[in-house]
């Protein structure tokens, strides 16, 4: 059986890995155009000269030989014909498979401002490749615009920070951090980016970008009129799923690859895992997924089941926040708040229920948290304010001594 | 499979007593050690405080601080004074009951077995009083005013009693005690719910109890026994389980007031006494000297010939003593008398009796031992003991070691016998300092504790590192009894000497470790030392004199270690007494001591260390006198 | 694999655990008496939890079959060992992400007090020989190792 695998993200690697551990003598073989096996999670602490890229590594040293799995790096696939069972590699290279599974993740969304798309100091913050041009331009660049205060925007600053960089942010939303925090969460953030020197620029978005004789943006007009003046540009306005390859090949494509609760396209033995699937575009649901797919893949059944993907936690400068469930409030929404000079805890709870929790300052035993929430355990009954909860609450110790639920 | 209770005992120094006791068909203390063995971190470094409805609070890296607010800092102080305080009680208990002994003794004309002392006091006190039985109740009575003076009223006797320059730095430090029971309710009260919070005021108040407690509990208590019950006079007496005669009807003994079992002991070779025994099958009494008070019985062993038979071992040989089926009564009437001998008492039909309620064992009968009634108590105590020994010889098994301990163990060591023996003068043993042949003393002193490497374990290591580096030691508590159940107080021990000292023990036909006695007698040491100060015309601080409590035990110890401290000698304990949670009362003890008194802390479990270290200190009090 | 099974109903909340845990890998030598309490450097990877009438519930980690933990690393810093069993973190490796913390459904795992940097994640005292120090030192023998 041949498993080839398009992708070296998390969801691919972990794929090889669980192919490898159900069939001794399957063939596997990873193509990515990734050259090295990267965690982008990380992708900040590169920027910021924390860790080289060889550090970035998220799987064993010796991944490939220990679980025997081939892999043709910086390669990229133009095309999938699932009638002939075969792949289309951009050396003109064609390459047959049994299973196949897409993983090749997803790719910045530049969005079509100007000349944002095509400016030659416009950089999405994705790859490695990515982390690595950044890097190099920065190098040059001092004054630096982010578009997008989520995730990637502020690791992009922090990263630049460290390379002492200017950083301004643009964010059309009135808070930092809009998909993950309330503005009460995200304001503790926002201080401690503007103490090392961030700019923000909230409720805004670019309006015109217009590229100089050099091919380079020099200043973004935003939609009050205000000019940023800025040597380079990264877009941090979230990601698309890359999908382009697979346009004629008879598999389903939306917001990202379609694929049944198996993880299955609409193709025999083609299978999509991670954030080309556009399920999630969280780390650990990305794993999972290809784990899951990787057991299909040998024919082991096996349904995506823990679609709980509304989790995050947050770190930078040492202050921690998670946040899990719903941050937005609804009506009929009981919110709960604890405050002081270190914590921050707000959770949303509904009819007993937990539907959202933020904590800030400390996440100390917070895993509960998301079980009690994706598993929707009425909490009434323990009796205990609801910020004293614990595993205590629910502890039963099973066969074996592991930890249970007791609901 | 054996008879054995169990076979995880703990280590002894006393190699055949440890295989004793791990022999035996009853649980000891020593098979309780391993069960024991998981110590609570936050009580080690006396960092858990249960003194309110809110406790106990523990101090963690997450809790710095009690609910109330109090750190570990004041937390260990608190416990730490507590502890000093309970200690300093102990020993006012006794010499208040010592006192009123010789009191008694006095008003109704007895026998003054000391009078030499009794004239010493009475100089000492400014007290001219021809007729001796006055001048023993004016002497009694002077002690016992300033035990009962308020806490705000200095006592008299501190300044007659100290050496100068020692009552002039305490002076200086404001810890010159008042009354000395008053200072135990002060300390108590001090260290209560939400009172102080001060550790190094606190402190300052362990030092203060540690004076009174140093020159009423330990030095006068010593005194006051030599007037009513005979000086120690040096002498060789045999030690160990082999001290066991079972022709005789035997009664070991437990505690730290010899005076009030004088009357009974005086009774029991009367002759129509003896008779008792005999009808009963045996040739007579006997005492066997266990804990201080046998350590006591011992020392004036000269006076108690006929009645005494030797020293058996210390606190945590007792339960052994019991289980050698030779005795057939104990009598306590103090501490260190173990609950655990309770067990062993009922099974082996012993009989148990106290003589002070402080002391009452829970299946022990009281018998409390007031002056007035002694002569009916007395008869009461010996017809129960000869009851108990009609009915259990016979039925219970013997298990006796004579081949346990020695025949030839130097005792009676006193300020007074010893300077007699160097000639009336302490010249010669100044010589041997100076001349380095002596490098210097120790003062192992103390208890056994079985968690310091086992029991007796490190202090008799650390003497036996002390004196192969040629520095004498000198012994008081139970270190005493197991030190010489170990042989090291015999002539032949000077082979473990170091060449120096060796020759100089081989030469006078003495051991290199001299035994004072009960831990009481850590106020004879302390003698020693001011007049060898005094010779010299140095503070006590600059002498070549180090104390060791290496394997201290309980809050008495505490007491002592603080007098010690107040005195400024450098202390060495093996064990940590539940303080290091705290960094100011560490650095306080180990450092700033050393600038406030002269003395300070040494904490170290390791016997080869801790020689080590104190040697070190000896020689650079050495350099400090130039010799 | 070697597991700390718990006979919660045994412990008595001492926490002598947590202190064995602490000085079993504090960062300097000594013994449990200078263990310094006040240090926050000092944690204990295992925790006495306790339930709303007050019963004690030891949380130690149980270094599961399919560990969440594990899963959820991005770095590679957690790793369940093949020949063990046990979930190792290797503290170069981490990247401070604490998605562990957060999936970890029994709340056992928890960043580092002072830096924030680490995860404090218990490793069965595998440099002590793998005898966990905090079963050596529980006096109630509430938590034993048994293979499962």
């Amino acid at each position: 059986m041949k498993h080839v695998i398009i992708g070296a993200g998390v969801a691919g690697t972990e794929a090889a890995k669980t192919i490898r551990g159900l069939d001794e003598n399957a063939g596997i073989l990873l193509i990515s155009a990734d050259t090295q096996i990267h965690s982008r999670c990380m992708l900040h602490k590169f920027i910021g000269g924390e860790r080289d890229e060889k550090s970035l590594n998220f799987t064993e040293d010796d991944f490939f030989e220990k679980y025997r799995v081939d892999w043709e790096k910086g390669v990229r696939v133009v095309e999938v014909c699932p009638g002939e069972k075969e792949i289309h590699l951009d050396t003109g290279e064609k390459v047959g498979y049994d299973r196949l599974l897409i993983a090749n993740g997803a790719d910045s969304c530049i969005p079509p401002v100007g000349d944002l798309r095509k400016a030659s100091n416009v950089y999405g913050l994705r790859n490695l490749s990515d982390a690595q041009d950044i890097v190099k331009e920065a190098e040059e660049a001092e004054n630096v615009l982010i578009i997008g205060s989520g995730l990637v925007g502020l690791d992009a600053a922090y990263g630049l920070l460290e390379r002492g960089r200017r950083v301004t942010i643009v964010e059309m939303a009135p808070q930092i951090l809009p998909v993950q925090l309330d503005a009460h969460g995200a304001q503790s953030y926002q201080e401690l980016f503007e103490k090392a020197g961030v700019r923000f620029l909230l409720g805004r978005r670019a309006s015109e970008a217009q590229c100089g004789e050099d091919g380079r943006i020099h200043e973004v007009v935003l939609d009050n009129g205000e000019k940023a003046a800025c040597d380079m540009i990264v877009v941090a306005a979230g990601v698309r799923a890359s999908t382009g390859y697979l346009e004629g090949s008879g598999i389903m494509c939306e917001r990202g690859v379609c694929v049944d609760s198996y993880l299955q396209t609409n193709q025999p033995d083609i299978y999509a895992a991670g954030d080309i699937t556009g399920l999630s575009g969280i780390w650990p649901n990305a794993a999972d997924q290809g784990r899951v797919a990787g057991k299909n893949m040998c024919g082991l059944k096996t349904e995506y089941a823990d679609r709980f993907a509304i989790k995050n936690t947050i770190n930078f400068f040492g202050l921690l926040s998670l946040c899990v469930g719903r941050i937005c409030e609804e009506e009929g929404d009981e919110i709960q708040v604890r405050e002081d000079k270190e914590h921050y805890k707000r959770v949303i709870l509904r009819d007993g229920k937990v539907e959202g929790i933020l904590l800030q300052g400390d996440i100390s035993h917070a895993g509960t948290w998301q079980y009690l929430i994706k598993n929707h355990i009425d909490i009434r009954g323990t009796g205990k304010d609801i910020f004293k909860i614990n595993y205590a609450d629910f502890y039963q110790v099973g066969d074996g001594g592991k930890y249970e639920w007791a609901i | 499979m054996n008879q054995c209770y169990g076979c995880t005992t703990c280590k002894s120094a006393d190699k055949p007593l440890e295989g004793f006791i791990a022999g035996l068909p009853m649980e000891t203390s020593h098979h309780r050690v391993e069960g024991q063995s998981t110590k609570c971190a936050f009580g080690l470094q006396g960092v858990c405080c249960r003194l309110c409805a809110n406790g106990p609070c523990r101090i963690t890296p997450e809790a710095p601080r009690g609910i109330c607010g109090a750190d570990a800092d004041t937390i260990v102080a608190r416990n730490f004074l507590r502890a000093v305080a309970s200690g300093s009680g102990c020993y006012i208990h006794v010499v208040e009951n010592t006192a009123l002994n010789v009191k008694n003794v006095a008003k109704s004309k007895g026998e003054i077995k000391g009078p030499d002392t009794l004239n010493r006091l009475a100089a000492i006190f400014g007290i001219e009083e021809e007729d001796i039985h006055r001048r023993a109740e004016a002497v009694a009575d002077a002690v016992l005013k300033d035990l009962y003076l308020p806490e705000y009223e200095k006592m008299q006797l501190t300044e007659k009693m100290a050496y100068a320059p020692r009552y002039k730095k305490w002076k200086e430090l404001g810890i010159l005690p008042g009354g000395a029971k008053s200072e135990v309710f002060h300390g108590v009260v001090k260290c209560s719910t939400n009172l102080n919070s001060d550790p190094v005021n606190m402190l300052l108040d362990c030092l203060k109890l540690g004076i009174s407690t140093g020159i009423y509990g330990l030095v006068l208590t010593n005194l006051l026994n030599d007037v009513v019950l005979g000086e120690p006079e040096i002498r060789f007496a045999p030690v160990g389980l082999r001290v066991i005669d079972p022709d005789y009807i035997n009664i070991m003994i437990t505690g730290h007031q010899h005076s009030m079992f004088t009357f009974l002991q005086d009774r029991l070779t009367d002759e129509d006494v003896v008779k008792k025994a005999e009808k009963a099958g045996a040739k007579g009494f006997k005492l066997v000297g266990c804990t201080c008070v046998g350590q006591d019985l011992q020392l004036r062993g000269a006076h108690y010939e006929d009645i005494f038979d030797g020293h058996a071992g210390n606190n945590y040989t007792s339960e052994a003593i019991l289980a050698t089926g030779g005795i057939d009564a104990v009598i306590s009437e103090f501490n260190c008398t173990l609950p655990g001998i309770e067990p062993i008492c009922d099974e082996l039909k012993i009989k148990q009796i106290c003589i002070d309620n402080v002391a009452k064992k829970a299946n022990a009968e009281l018998k409390e031992f007031d002056f007035e009634n002694r002569p009916a108590v007395t008869e009461e105590i010996i017809d129960e003991v000869v009851a108990a020994y009609s009915a259990r010889r016979g039925s219970v098994p013997m298990n006796l070691m004579k081949e346990h301990g020695y025949d030839n163990t130097l005792t009676g060591v006193s300020e007074i016998s010893l300077k007699k023996f160097l000639g009336g003068s302490w010249k010669p043993l100044i010589d041997l300092i100076v001349s380095g042949d002596i490098k210097g003393v120790a003062g192992v002193v103390g208890c056994s504790n079985l968690t310091a490497g086992g029991h007796d374990v490190l202090t008799v290591d650390l003497v036996k590192e002390l004196i192969a580096k040629d520095i004498i030691v000198l012994t008081a508590g139970c270190s005493s009894g197991g030190i010489e159940n170990c042989g090291l107080m015999t002539p032949e021990a000077a082979k473990y000497a170091g060449p120096k000292l060796r020759a100089v023990c081989e030469s006078l036909g003495i051991p290199p470790v001299l035994n004072f006695g009960p831990c009481l007698a850590i106020g004879r040491l302390e003698i020693v030392a001011t007049e060898l100060a005094e010779e010299l015309g140095v503070d006590l601080p600059q002498l070549p004199l180090v104390l060791s409590a290496a394997q201290w035990l309980e809050e008495q110890a505490l007491a002592d270690g603080c007098y010690g401290l107040s005195l400024g000698l450098p202390l060495h304990l093996g064990l940590p007494p539940f303080m290091t949670g705290s960094k100011v009362a560490v650095k306080v003890l180990t450092e700033d001591m050393k600038e406030l008194t002269g003395g300070q802390v040494i904490i170290n479990p390791d016997a080869k260390e801790s020689a080590k270290i104190l040697e070190e200190i000896i020689l650079e009090k050495r350099r400090g006198l130039q010799i | 694999m070697k597991r700390i099974m718990i006979d919660y109903e045994k412990c008595d909340g001492c926490k002598n655990c947590s202190a064995a845990c602490m000085q079993a890998h504090r960062e300097t030598p000594g013994t449990i008496y200078d263990l310094d309490l006040t240090d926050p450097k000092n944690e204990s990877r295992n925790f006495i939890l306790k339930d709303a009438e007050g019963h004690y519930k030891p949380l130690f980690c149980r270094h599961c079959a399919d560990p969440e933990c594990v899963k959820s690393c991005m770095s590679g810093a957690l790793r369940k060992d093949a020949e063990s069993g046990h979930v190792f973190y290797d503290e170069t490796r981490c990247g401070s992400c604490f998605m562990c913390v957060m999936n970890c459904p029994f709340g056992v795992l928890k960043p580092d007090q002072v830096t924030k940097s680490k995860v404090i994640k218990c490793d069965f005292c595998v440099n002590a020989g793998g005898e966990p120090s905090c079963v050596a030192s529980c006096p109630k023998k509430a938590i034993y190792v048994e293979e499962v």
